[in-house]
């Protein structure tokens, strides 16, 4: 380890004298490593614009006429303690008839002259995982005092198996444009390296050893992997939250939110693999020309 | 200090480069190895380094089998034999100075060392007023003597070199032999390998003639040919 100095000043300096050729290594990895990062957020956003679409699905349990304030606040206190719930909301007869007024405030002659108990009260339960309905449904039945259920089971079932094939169509795609990238940033390097061929046989007659050969190599590559993934890690951020902040504003109707991508996660993929293919590769390509 | 023994390589092509050749070579010597292009010399220098194996029988270099190292101590084992080539084979990224000071840092030298020494030897070799120059900016014969103080910076028992002159205009040419002939004089063995016909004939050293892979002639004050 006291060669460090040693070896990255001589990384830095072969960097500098072989501008042109780092320069090529770090595009290239910059925009091999950006397209992987867009795929990235592709798939991060529409798994997460898909996810709350899911999650907004709620089954919708109606008590019958006349049941008593004491009937509806057990069950609300049952159905509060399933595992399944994350929340239930109690709409009273009142509130069901203000939001139907709400929805309809156009055309008020649909709710004008309608008494005030013509809606049923109703419970609003709110689910963890939506493919959990059906169990939680026929638990509602269970208690006995709901007259009626309504969730759309076949969306609900709909939905989660398009979300199934988009997650693995966009992990597939994902991985492709992960093996792209590492193979052609490979290339690069090699390209890089084999220009130098004639210096590593130099270096291997005047008795340096395999490992003194190929440390400043391998260090220039973590540096230009390093480099090119960071620039690339930076157009990303910029353009996710570009992305979000116009999604937000023109297409509010698409859920789409920053929390969907998970960025230390991403920064570290993105980096991580900048610096293994670098490393890796530079490795690979010195130890071809050191049989010597 | 070089030995020979029995030794025949046999290329791939089934080229016989070197055919049952035996050699000694005592520390301190001066010895020139001649023959023509495709006589073998070049293929017993590879040998010395270790650069291939020899097809049959042993070398011995400094007390050592080479079949014995191995791939691991090859540097090691480079690192006693100081190498001049006909190409130079200089680091073109880096100035004189850091070419010879690369050869010491490969053996872990203290840069304080390298420091002091560098200088030195480029003095020695003539080249103190071009120490930062690239090996572009430098003539053949320049680049030669970096490429002399390079093998011998590090003082290796054994200097070889391959056709030093082999790009090089008879006077530069002379320049290097006595460079060579001064090493020799501190007590460094030197195998020179040439077809330079006059730098033989007035050095008078020992010398070995190669033919087709044979030895056919050892003189201990020999010319280039037998006259």
């Amino acid at each position: 380890m006291n060669n460090l100095g040693f070896f990255l000043r001589e990384a830095f300096k072969n960097m500098r004298l072989n501008a042109l050729m780092s320069a090529t290594a770090i595009t290239t990895t910059a925009i091999c490593i950006l397209i992987l990062g867009a795929g990235m957020l592709v798939s991060a956003h529409v798994q997460g614009a898909l996810f709350r679409v899911s999650q907004d699905v709620e089954i919708n349990a109606f008590f019958p006429e006349g049941v008593s304030d004491e009937e509806i606040e057990q069950t609300r206190s049952s159905v509060e303690g399933y595992p399944e719930v994350e929340r239930v909301t109690y709409v009273s007869k009142d509130e069901a008839l203000e939001r139907y007024k709400e929805i309809f405030a156009e055309s008020p002659d649909l709710y004008e002259g309608l008494p005030t108990d013509a809606l049923p009260a109703s419970l609003e339960v709110q689910l963890y995982d939506s493919s959990d309905s059906d169990a939680v449904a026929s638990k509602l039945e269970a208690e006995g005092t709901f007259e009626d259920l309504r969730y759309p089971q076949q969306t609900i079932e709909r939905v989660n198996e398009f979300v199934g094939y988009v997650t693995w169509a966009m992990r597939g795609a994902t991985a492709l444009f992960l093996v792209a990238s590492v193979l052609l940033i490979f290339n690069t390097i090699r390209l890089s390296i084999f220009a130098r061929r004639k210096e590593i046989e130099v270096m291997k007659l005047v008795g340096a050893s395999d490992s003194f050969v190929r440390t400043p190599f391998v260090l220039e590559g973590l540096v230009q992997g390093l480099i090119g993934a960071a620039i690339a890690a930076l157009v990303v951020l910029w353009a996710n939250s570009a992305f979000v902040s116009w999604a937000q504003e023109q297409i509010p109707y698409f859920a789409v939110s920053s929390s969907a991508v998970n960025i230390p996660f991403m920064l570290l993929v993105l980096l991580g693999v900048g610096v293994v293919v670098g490393i890796v590769g530079s490795y690979l390509s010195v130890r071809r020309f050191m049989k010597i | 200090m070089i030995y020979f023994d029995n030794v025949t390589k046999v290329y791939e092509n089934e080229t016989v480069a070197l055919d049952n050749v035996n050699l000694g070579i005592e520390s301190g010597e001066f010895v020139f190895l001649v023959g023509q292009s495709g006589s073998g010399k070049s293929t017993m220098i590879r040998l010395l380094l270790k650069e291939m194996e020899p097809s049959a029988g042993t070398i011995r270099v400094n007390g050592l089998k080479l079949s014995g190292i191995s791939r691991r101590e090859v540097p090691v084992h480079r690192r006693n034999i100081g190498c001049v080539f006909q190409d130079f084979k200089l680091l073109p990224n880096k100035t004189a100075a850091e070419n010879v000071a690369y050869a010491m840092e490969v053996t872990g030298q203290k840069r304080r060392t390298v420091r002091t020494k560098v200088p030195q030897i480029l003095d020695l070799v003539g080249l103190s007023s071009k120490m930062d120059k690239y090996p572009g900016q430098l003539s053949g014969g320049e680049q030669q003597r970096v490429s002399v103080a390079r093998a011998f910076v590090s003082q290796p028992p054994i200097l070889i070199a391959d056709e030093p002159t082999g790009n090089l205009d008879p006077d530069t040419s002379v320049g290097i032999m006595q460079l060579l002939h001064r090493i020799n004089r501190i007590g460094t063995t030197v195998l020179v390998a040439t077809h330079d016909r006059e730098m033989v004939d007035v050095m008078r050293k020992r010398v070995v003639a190669l033919e087709n892979g044979r030895v056919v002639r050892d003189m201990v004050r020999g010319g280039y040919t037998n006259e």
